[in-house]
């Protein structure tokens, strides 16, 4: 698993609903630590009666999931069911406006429950403590999620608004055909900075963007994500690893060796909410970056500060070599749905036009649609024109030099993590 | 077998002898279970294996079918691995914010126990001010102080230091933040057992010719004890724990917590669920040993009390 960029919305759990005494006091009575709370979830799990194999994509080698006669596709033509629908999603994650506008369109209570992270959310899943209509899952969780039936095949004859959606995302790679779920949003991972801390020349002029990550001068101020696949994957593109999802264990290696380098050269700090809140208080000026963290950061400016100060850029954008990674969230039917032609409804409602457009507005991560380009978000004020080149187009997809994240095989999410537990003690 | 005062007071009120234990029944069972529930579904983690779909950790109830090789990765990372270096960083941590939480909080304790006369419980409200604020935002308020152009460094500025790099993975202020965070918890139990020493013992001592100092060394310090003890166990155990005051304070590998480790192990990767439980429970034991110290002193306490 990687942290998402929905989790830098919010502190990082680290209370859990308990009062800060809460904590103190059954820390202390229990004589272990909060964490060990999220171990008890996921003992709860029980075993799962998973079947079916992972076939797990890439865009070279597409895959078309694999249906199930016990997970069938719902009729067509079915009547809705009555309400509420039950949506899980991560926090934060979805416009508070856009639910009566759905529930509006169609007749229904809405019940939105969020998490934290998408282990919990999976853990609570398979366990069967929570039961919902429609969940939001990563696109490199799919394949899992398929063969251990978590989600239900669609039927998209309730989905006419899924010809919105970009061509490359309505036919993914991790689910030809859209069998098992529909886009939502998309994301770049890029370098942010602030003009009045980094030259525009240290990030734009040199051979390789990532080197900025190395460049003392910026020392103090540089931020990396506390995302053990999104910084390492950053190192191995800027080592010139062609696919980090199959690195050899020396490229992960000299990855690990390259952050342990950054304590000492750029005192470095690993947070998740550097980006969208950091940068605005100042306390970065330099940052490895989610392009929807960085069009969210004008709303986190103090208002006598200037939001102008930021910058963007996707490294896959300079030069022809240097390597960079792009993805998308997806929505989905849950296997266990009790109103699935609702959830169906739901999901072409997220997938009209203005309503994905409303939702931008104020999740900050940009929905693939075939209406909105560039110089429609900038006019029409979605995003400030010096954060345009935060803005995903759909051609990023089909560069040969963007990396997209694909579910990692156990061996090297192994070899990562060992790498990832070594940059983060110092070595 | 109960004491004489226990059964006066049975006797006094006509009540039988089961009466309280029925009545206490409910809670103990309550808390035995709080307990060893989630004890040993920690453990089942930790000896158990991974679902070859989701890649998650699955607890193995069976003791006849654990699976040590989690522990034993562990084991093998904290003696002689990058484990190591964070669980000695830990301990420094741990030990020096308690010795700061000391030197800071006994002579408060002592302040308001014995030399405040009026509006003592003011003083008590003051001192149970911070929990009235969120841990969180008390500790991003100091994010805040601290950070380039915080207050902090405008203060040292006036006297001519130069402005330091508080949150840029310092030792001292992760250290810092812990004692800030933690010292309420130590001063009240040392507040309790200050307040509880009998002045006429004072008064003796004084009266056999000690001077102030001796009276606090000979008699004050021996007495508070236990209130000291107390505070450390409350204060320790769940700084041991702690992860997110490095997070928020500084967010360098050079300030990583064990804390921080098993927040790894369990919220941040899908299959290294059993390594943060096992972790979890190597953590338990340590400081398990530390409350095993507290309780036979208390033990200890009793029973010269009683001769």
């Amino acid at each position: 698993m990687v942290f998402h960029p929905r989790e830098g919305r919010n502190p990082r759990k680290p209370t859990r609903g308990l009062t800060r005494r809460d904590f103190i006091l059954r820390s202390a009575a229990l004589g272990i630590s909060l964490p060990t709370l999220s171990a008890i979830l996921a003992a709860c799990g029980g075993d799962q009666d998973a079947a079916g194999e992972v076939l797990i994509g890439t865009p070279s080698s597409p895959v078309t999931q694999p249906l199930f006669d016990d997970n069938p596709v719902i009729a067509s033509g079915t009547a809705p069911e009555a309400g509420p629908l039950r949506v899980y999603n991560w926090s934060d994650y979805i416009n508070p406006d856009t639910i009566p506008v759905a529930e509006e369109a169609l007749g229904v209570d809405i019940e939105v429950t969020t998490y934290f992270n998408e282990e919990e959310a999976i853990q609570k899943l398979i366990s069967g403590e929570v039961s919902f209509d429609v969940w939001f899952p990563v696109a490199q969780s799919i394949p899992k999620v398929v063969a251990g039936k978590l989600i239900q095949p669609l039927n998209h004859d309730y989905l006419p608004n899924l010809v919105n959606v970009w061509p490359q995302l309505q036919n993914p790679f991790y689910d030809q055909g859209s069998l098992y779920s529909v886009p939502y949003v998309v994301y770049q991972t890029g370098i942010a900075w602030r003009t009045d801390h980094v030259d525009d020349a240290d990030v734009m002029e040199v051979a390789n963007p990532w080197d900025v990550f190395w460049n003392d001068k910026y020392r103090g101020i540089t931020g990396l994500y506390d995302d053990f696949r999104e910084t390492l994957y950053m190192v191995m593109l800027r080592n010139g690893v062609a696919d980090p999802a199959v690195a050899t264990e020396a490229e992960i290696d000299a990855a690990a060796d390259g952050l342990v380098e950054l304590i000492d050269l750029m005192d470095i700090r690993y947070t998740i909410d550097g980006v969208y809140s950091g940068m605005p208080e100042d306390r970065f000026g330099l940052h490895l970056a989610w392009s929807g963290d960085t069009v969210a950061t004008p709303f986190y400016f103090p208002e006598d500060a200037d939001p102008s100060v930021m910058r963007y850029l996707w490294p896959v954008n300079v030069g022809d070599s240097v390597k960079g990674s792009i993805a998308n969230d997806t929505i989905a039917v849950l296997k266990g749905a009790q109103k699935p032609v609702l959830a169906h409804q739901f999901l072409n409602f997220m997938l009209d036009e203005n309503n994905a457009l409303e939702n931008f507005g104020w999740v900050g991560y940009q929905p693939p649609q075939n209406g909105l380009d560039v110089d429609t978000l900038v006019a029409d004020e979605w995003v400030p024109d010096y954060l345009s080149s935060a803005i995903v187009l759909p051609e990023d997809f089909d560069n040969p030099r963007a990396v997209v994240p694909t579910q990692l095989s156990a061996a090297q999410e192994a070899l990562m993590l060992d790498a990832w537990s070594k940059a983060q003690s110092g070595g | 077998m109960p004491t004489n005062l226990q059964s006066a007071e049975t006797e006094a009120v006509g009540q039988a002898p089961w009466t309280w234990p029925v009545f206490a029944a409910p809670g103990l069972i309550w808390l035995v279970l709080l307990f060893l529930v989630p004890f040993y579904a920690v453990l089942a983690v930790a000896m158990g294996g991974i679902d070859p779909i989701f890649l998650k950790p699955l607890p193995e109830w069976n003791p006849l079918q654990w699976d040590f090789t989690a522990f034993g990765e562990v084991l093998a990372d904290l003696f002689g691995g990058q484990l190591g270096v964070i669980a000695m960083r830990t301990i420094v941590y741990v030990v020096v914010a308690s010795l700061f939480s000391v030197l800071v909080g006994y002579p408060v304790a002592y302040f308001v126990a014995r030399r405040v006369e009026r509006h003592k419980a003011l003083w008590l409200a003051g001192l149970l001010a911070p929990f009235w604020i969120n841990y969180l935002m008390r500790m991003l308020a100091w994010v805040n102080l601290l950070s380039p152009d915080g207050l902090i460094n405008k203060i040292i500025g006036f006297a001519g230091i130069p402005e330091q790099a508080w949150l840029e993975g310092r030792h001292l202020t992760v250290i810092l933040g812990l004692v800030y965070g933690y010292l309420p918890f130590f001063i009240l139990p040392l507040y309790a057992a200050l307040d509880r020493i009998d002045r006429q013992v004072l008064e003796a001592a004084r009266d056999l010719g000690a001077s102030p100092t001796q009276a606090f060394l000979r008699v004050t310090a021996p007495l508070s004890r236990q209130g000291v003890l107390a505070g450390l166990v409350i204060i320790m155990l769940p700084m041991f724990g702690d992860y997110y005051t490095p997070n928020l304070l500084s967010g360098s590998p050079r300030t990583r917590m064990i804390g921080n480790q098993i927040d790894q192990f369990v919220n941040q990767t899908s299959s290294q669920g059993g390594q943060g439980a096992a972790l979890t429970l190597i953590l338990m034991a340590a400081v398990g040993l530390l409350m095993l110290y507290y309780l036979f002193n208390i033990a200890r306490v009793t029973r010269e009390a009683r001769e």
